[in-house]
């Protein structure tokens, strides 16, 4: 029909007008590789050089995220709360009145033809959960001074707990993220800034600060790492509780 | 030689990404999103950022993937017109 | 890396906008429109870690195997953040999704608008 053709051509006009400048702008910008770019030239070059004297972490982007820039990654982990929130507000018909469905089932095709299960996905999956989650808490440990952190555990722990989810239903591992203390685990994340925070108002005098030389070392390792298991234990739980809210 | 492998990477996002587009068995379309994710993983890695390859890997080609095969199943298998 | 007057790995990623973009704006189907808005996160996030790095450089990570020059660990802080900002983002959309299916039966936006 013509108001069909003419919808499509105008759809593509739009995508062209828009698409063209910013191709060409963002072509045409001063190119990447170089250490003279503009971009490294405001407060880079400070965070390379003094990150580990002033922070103690040699990992410089675990010290931009928790001490430099540490007020953003607060806000973040509030944004990531309320967007669990927004999920959960959503007025469902089929749930009971703590939130869980009155069915239970397997995960994928509960409401279409019954998938099986591969026995060997089965298998793989659960022979290597433990070392998966293993390699996610090493790299919590390990992440001030390796590749490594709270929001990689958090992926790698949330994607662990989707793929438990396919292979043995919600119903068994639905009790892995602890029915009672679910609202402190899902708010794990802003409470340990929250708390952290507080303490280094007491320590040093504003929110979220650090002791500033290295030789109070112990208290800033600490601060780090609880920062680091609340973004963890936190972040994995929320998207844990996204994906089931989903997949209802 | 790097920049060969940067050249190929780069090609196959845009093949990959117009694949997404033009799909039209939603399932294929995820499938191969999830296949867009492990090369942005790749990509990632090549230009020096280990921290980001990890969580694109898990989050783009684990997590996001699996939502949106179970949200494809719980509603329309192929996308109309 | 290829520079021939403008930067390809830029031009790339600025096309891999325009098709996210056009799967946003011209797909009737919701899921379609979703995927189309993550292809256009990762293409900004894209952008921006290819901003930070430089040639032959280490990851910014300083231990006893790597020197300098580093990366810029600045713009990939700001990816980790938005990546995981851009999962909670999908995760809504695909829940009201969802929810509009169970309700109308359908998620084509020409059929949604024609619903009651």
């Amino acid at each position: 029909m013509r108001s069909v053709a003419v919808r499509s051509a105008a759809l593509i006009l739009v995508v062209v007008l828009i698409g063209v400048p910013l191709v060409v702008t963002v072509a045409t910008l001063p190119a990447h590789g170089e250490a003279d770019a503009p971009v490294h030239a405001a407060v880079a070059d400070r965070y390379v050089e003094h990150g580990v004297a002033e922070t103690g972490m040699p990992n410089l982007v675990t010290a931009v995220l928790l001490d430099y820039r540490g007020f953003d990654t607060f806000v973040e982990v509030v944004v990531v709360f309320a967007a669990l929130m927004a999920v959960l507000a959503l007025p469902r018909g089929d749930l009971d009145q703590d939130g869980t469905p009155e069915t239970g089932g397997d995960a994928l095709g509960a409401s279409d033809s019954p998938v099986e299960v591969s026995p060997i996905v089965f298998y793989v999956v659960r022979t290597l959960a433990p070392f998966i989650a293993l390699f996610a808490v090493a790299m919590l440990y390990r992440g001030h001074a390796s590749p490594g952190g709270g929001f990689q555990s958090a992926a790698v722990l949330a994607a662990l707990f989707v793929v438990l989810t396919l292979i043995l239903g919600r119903r068994r591992t639905e009790r892995l993220l602890l029915r009672r203390a679910r609202p402190w685990l899902e708010g794990a994340a802003p409470l340990a800034f929250a708390l952290v925070g507080a303490a280094g108002m007491l320590l040093g005098g504003t929110f979220l600060s650090r002791p500033g030389t290295v030789d109070v070392h112990l208290v800033q390792e600490t601060m780090g790492f609880a920062l680091e298991i609340g973004i963890a234990v936190g972040g994995a739980v929320i998207l844990a509780r996204l994906f089931l809210t989903v997949e209802r | 030689m790097s920049a060969l492998f940067d050249a190929v990477l780069l090609a196959l996002l845009i093949t990959t990404a117009v694949t997404i587009a033009r799909a039209r068995d939603l399932v294929t379309a995820v499938v191969v999103f999830g296949l867009y994710g492990l090369l942005l993983s790749l990509v990632w890695q090549h230009r020096g950022a280990p921290d980001v390859a990890i969580t694109e890997a898990a989050i783009g080609s684990g997590v996001t993937t699996v939502l949106f095969l179970v949200a494809v199943t719980r509603t329309a298998r192929t996308e109309r017109r | 890396m290829l520079l021939f007057g403008i930067d390809l790995d830029y031009l790339a990623f600025g096309v891999l906008f325009c098709v996210g973009l056009y799967m946003v704006v011209a797909k009737s189907n919701l899921i379609k429109k979703v995927l189309g808005l993550n292809v256009m996160q990762t293409a900004v996030f894209a952008l921006l870690v290819t901003s930070g790095m430089i040639d032959g450089a280490d990851p910014p990570v300083r231990t006893e195997a790597t020197s300098a020059p580093f990366a810029n660990p600045l713009p990939q802080a700001m990816v980790l953040t938005g990546i995981v900002v851009a999962v909670a983002l999908t995760a809504v959309a695909l829940a009201l999704i969802v929810q509009i299916h169970a309700d109308y039966g359908t998620i084509e936006v020409d059929e949604l608008k024609e619903a009651p």
